[in-house]
């Protein structure tokens, strides 16, 4: 009978005998591990809930393969026993939806059950009896919480769908109040929140300190939060890992996959406040510390990557860095050819292509900017097609041609014609000069180009040097 | 028909005529010739349209008639109750009210509870109200209960019975209930003397469940949303603190007309205090009762215009978030104009995370509309600095976009005159200017108004020292040098948001 159970318990002494918390956390994971599948349909068969504190003191305490004290044993007595009921309610719930039966699938209480999994570790770590080796059981926990709560708010969702609306409180005088369509992920986030605060009070010295999963524990806070689109409590979180900067190692000093992890949030955090300096300088890390094979990673981290060194360089990747990614092919590839060839008409159909993952990434609003890059180009290549002034008489033909610096309107006018400029038609078949003047104003504002407009001559006069800076021009 | 408790309930009789026992469903008028000739005087007198009461409606007085009639034959009173003075079931309702109004807030509530909301609400209830009043008999008293009821049925105390073990009563609320109900049953609304006896009582229910929400789990016959009868067109706003009444709250026939008649009042008077009062209070009773379609979209829609109008930006916002909600939840309404002003407060706040959710939210149908074209425009004009562009767009806003387009304008002016300073040398003409950034003056010389409206403007943000007015018909502006002072103007003017606080 007991040996059915064999596989976990092996592990489990296995683990702590070489102090291995990865092999330790597949103990209470919910996932089998591969070598032992019908792992999780062994419990009820191996005990039930009568039997269940015996059968677990005699695993745990009177285990003489085991050298756990006792009040180690006590702790993990409390987490099987609360994993023992989850995998009740797991397998409840993976039959019903096996079966087919999507409105029994109790995931609500899968959620509960897990959460209590998640308290009884916690207990552990807060009474100091579980050693900061054991820290990866921590990852798993959480990790699955927010799983699990994906999955009963997504239930949730789903029964409310068929039973009509939710409603607001009495007190209020508007029906709607800000319902909660997230209730158990905001759980989740409170839950996990806890574990990170936990990890950043321990004054364990380093060796001993829980102080190693408070990047892993931040990184599921950001994907929470992300996923429940607030942002300020993300900061929230940067602002605390700053404060307790003095105690904490390095982030360099963290698992690779926790640095890339953070420092990609941390990128898309300051992109979304328009620190794009900040941004790049986090995305940059990420990115050359992502381990080459992690396609999804990379093009996730490119996502946000490209429009923040279009805008802070004014650099468009390459074709070779783009095919890299059929996803990140097709979204910008036809966007930076636009921009490098000014064709306004293409960059709005690239812009109009991509717009619904675009704006789902938040990156639209940035990447419209980049039509300011475009008409710079535009003005250049009308600069460089004017040509050379003539040389003066008489002066030395040593003299390093010059560019014609004064450009009428009226070809400036042309030249968005032909890009493609819709906007400056001005309705009767005509082109309305104001609004290519703006256009051009907004250039020099912006600092693009040097020059200013000399209105009643309806000409735009360009600096003799450096007219485009940063184009060699 | 009703839940029926494990014995069979039968009244003893009195006469050969078997008492038929009441339809639960059909109206009193429909009941058979087994009827004695004084119920169906009384019956007839209910329906009459002389006894009418105003503010009773006639199903609400049906309701009761049906629950006065059931109780006598339950308890076998058919006969022996004298219906040519029995108080008329609108009688009863009033009597109800008026103790109700009478009494404390706090009894009312709880009275309102127990006696009205039970009477009203839907007919599954009554019969719980039937069995628990089979203790205080209609107009009996202690001495002759006992002739009456059968035996078995003289110790079903409340307690017993299975909808109080269902609804989990507790001990001293029933007992509190038994003798609410015989007080009731003895006295329905006729005493004076009586309705002080029962005010006093409601006086001193303290362990009664308190007058907050929570209350609701302890009567449990108020299910389902409130339906109102207060029958007032004008009602002040009030913060609830607890279930409101039902006779103060207004049901959507009458929520319909107060809407025009607001509306009415507001063009002639304009009195913005008003208008808000009476709207907040339209908004509440359409929440208490859980009305949801296109009235209550109407009514938002209506206080936001309104807002808008007198730039009450914050209950503007409000508003605009119901909408949101509503239209959201496939209430029919004029999503097109408000969605256009959603993305043009948007662009008023500068919020960028609210900005990108709104981009978002868009769907492919919203932006084929023109009204949203025109907000997304306007939003990708400013965005890319085209000032000229947003000029234009400004002068066609359609709706009440201009109100929206008002507040940008001051600030979007300035930025446009720092561009220009920085772009235009030496000097640019005042009338370029004032057709640039949108000044069109009216009366009879548009152009000198408009001139005048701009020169106005340099001038109110430190232009005053760069007009350049030595040729008489050309006014000059020097952009050249104004470049700084325009520059700091426009970080000024973007600095600050306010969205008079509220998120």
């Amino acid at each position: 009978m007991t040996t059915i159970m064999d596989g976990l318990w092996d592990d489990f002494a296995k683990a702590n005998e070489t102090t291995d918390g990865y092999l330790l956390a597949t103990t209470i994971s919910p996932e089998a591990p591969a070598s032992d599948p019908a792992r999780l349909y062994n419990w009820p068969k191996w005990t039930n809930a009568y039997s269940l504190q015996t059968d677990l003191r005699y695993k745990l305490q009177y285990n003489p393969g085991l050298s756990l004290n006792k009040g180690e044993a006590g702790a993990w007595l409390d987490v099987f026993t609360a994993y023992y009921a989850f995998t009740g309610k797991l397998l409840a719930a993976e039959e019903a939806q096996n079966a087919g039966n999507h409105r029994e699938a109790d995931w609500n209480s899968v959620y509960e059950s897990w959460k209590e999994v998640l308290s009884a570790v916690y207990r552990g770590y807060s009474s100091n009896v579980f050693e900061a080796w054991t820290i990866p059981c921590l990852y798993a926990v959480g990790k699955y919480l927010r799983i699990f709560a994906i999955k009963a708010d997504d239930k949730a969702a789903a029964t409310q769908r068929d039973s009509g609306l939710a409603f607001g409180g009495l007190q209020e005088e508007d029906a709607f109040s800000a319902t909660s369509k997230n209730e158990k992920l905001e759980d989740a986030a409170r839950q996990i929140n806890r574990i990170f605060a936990l990890c950043l009070g321990d004054r364990n010295p380093l060796e001993d300190s829980r102080k190693w999963a408070l990047y892993y524990t931040a990184n599921l806070l950001f994907k929470t939060y992300f996923r429940l689109n607030s942002i300020p409590l993300s900061k929230n979180i940067l602002r605390s890992l700053r404060a307790g900067a003095a105690d904490t190692p390095p982030l360099s000093a963290f698992p690779k996959a926790h640095q890339v992890t953070f420092n990609y949030y941390s990128g898309v955090l300051a992109f979304l406040e328009e620190d794009y300096a900040t941004a790049e300088s986090y995305l940059l890390s990420a990115y050359q510390l992502c381990n080459k094979d992690a396609k999804r990673n990379l093009e996730m981290i490119l996502m946000y990557l490209i429009p923040t060194k279009l805008l802070t360089w004014h650099k468009l990747p390459t074709k070779e860095l783009l095919q890299q990614s059929p996803k990140l092919d097709r979204l910008f590839t036809p966007f930076c050819m636009a921009i490098k060839r000014a064709d306004l008409r293409a960059f709005n159909a690239a812009l109009e292509a991509g717009e619904d993952e675009f704006v789902k990434r938040r990156v639209y609003l940035t990447l419209e900017r980049g039509r300011d890059i475009l008409l710079r180009n535009l003005w250049r290549k009308v600069f460089l097609a004017g040509g050379f002034e003539t040389p003066k008489e008489g002066e030395a033909a040593m003299a390093p041609p010059v560019r014609k610096t004064r450009i009428p309107v009226r070809e400036i006018a042309a030249a968005l014609r032909l890009a493609g400029a819709s906007e400056i038609d001005d309705g009767e078949g005509g082109v309305d000069g104001d609004e290519v003047e703006c256009m051009v104003a907004n250039t020099i504002y912006k600092n693009h180009m040097k020059g200013y407009i000399a209105r009643d001559r309806g000409m735009v006069v360009l600096s003799k040097a450096g007219a485009f800076p940063g184009t060699g021009v | 028909m009703y839940p029926q408790p494990a014995y069979t309930a039968v009244a003893a009789r009195q006469t050969l005529q078997r008492p038929t026992p009441a339809p639960a469903v059909e109206p009193p008028k429909a009941k058979k010739v087994s009827w004695s000739p004084g119920v169906r005087g009384y019956v007839q007198r209910a329906f009459d349209a002389d006894n009418a009461m105003a503010g009773i409606e006639t199903p609400e007085m049906q309701q009761r008639l049906k629950i006065v009639i059931t109780q006598a034959a339950e308890a076998g009173q058919l006969e022996t109750i004298d219906w040519t003075v029995y108080p008329l079931p609108q009688h009863l309702i009033q009597a109800e009210r008026n103790a109700a109004a009478l009494s404390s807030t706090h009894a009312a509530h709880i009275a309102n509870l127990n006696n009205a909301t039970s009477y009203l609400s839907n007919g599954a209830y009554s019969p719980e109200r039937n069995n628990k009043r089979k203790n205080g008999d209609l107009g009996a008293t202690a001495g002759e209960e006992s002739e009456l009821t059968p035996p078995w049925k003289k110790n079903n105390t409340n307690k017993g019975s299975l909808e109080d073990r269902m609804t989990g009563k507790s001990k001293k609320q029933d007992k509190k209930q038994k003798k609410n109900d015989a007080f009731r049953a003895n006295n329905l609304g006729t005493d004076a003397h009586v309705l002080e006896k029962r005010k006093q009582r409601f006086g001193y229910t303290s362990p009664e469940p308190s007058p907050y929400p929570s209350s609701r789990n302890d009567s449990p016959e108020r299910t389902g949303p409130l339906v109102g009868t207060c029958q007032k067109i004008e009602k002040s706003y009030f913060r609830l603190t607890a279930p409101p009444a039902p006779d103060t709250v207004r049901p959507l026939r009458i929520l319909e007309q107060a809407l025009s008649h607001i509306r009415t009042k507001w063009k002639n008077e304009h009195n913005y205090n008003y208008a808000c009062d009476q709207l907040k209070s339209l908004r509440q009773d359409l929440t208490v009762q859980h009305i949801q379609n296109e009235l209550t979209a109407k009514v938002y829609e209506c206080h936001a215009r309104i807002a808008l109008e007198m730039k009450d930006l914050g209950e503007y916002n409000q508003c605009q978030t119901q909408l949101r909600a509503l239209y959201k939840s496939g209430v029919p309404g004029r999503s097109e104009e408000f969605t256009a002003y959603r993305i043009l407060y948007t662009v008023y706040t500068c919020n960028r995370t609210d900005m990108n959710n709104l981009l978002a939210d868009l769907t492919q149908a919203d932006k084929q509309k023109s009204g949203v074209q025109h907000a997304l425009q306007v939003r990708s004009a400013l965005a890319s600095g085209n000032y000229h562009k947003f000029f234009r767009l400004y002068r066609d806003a359609p709706f009440m976009g201009p109100y929206l387009l008002d507040m940008i304008i001051q600030r979007e002016r300035i930025a446009a005159m720092a561009a220009i300073c920085r772009a235009y040398k030496p000097d640019v003409s005042l009338s370029f200017i004032a057709q640039e950034l949108a000044f069109f003056g009216d009366g009879d010389s548009p152009e000198l108004d408009a001139s005048q409206q701009c020169l106005e403007f340099l001038c109110e943000h430190g232009g005053e020292a760069f007009i350049d007015r030595t040729v008489v018909d050309n006014v000059r502006f020097q952009t050249g040098k104004a470049i700084q002072a325009f520059q700091d103007q426009r970080a000024a003017a973007f600095r600050s948001v306010d969205i008079k606080g509220q998120i």
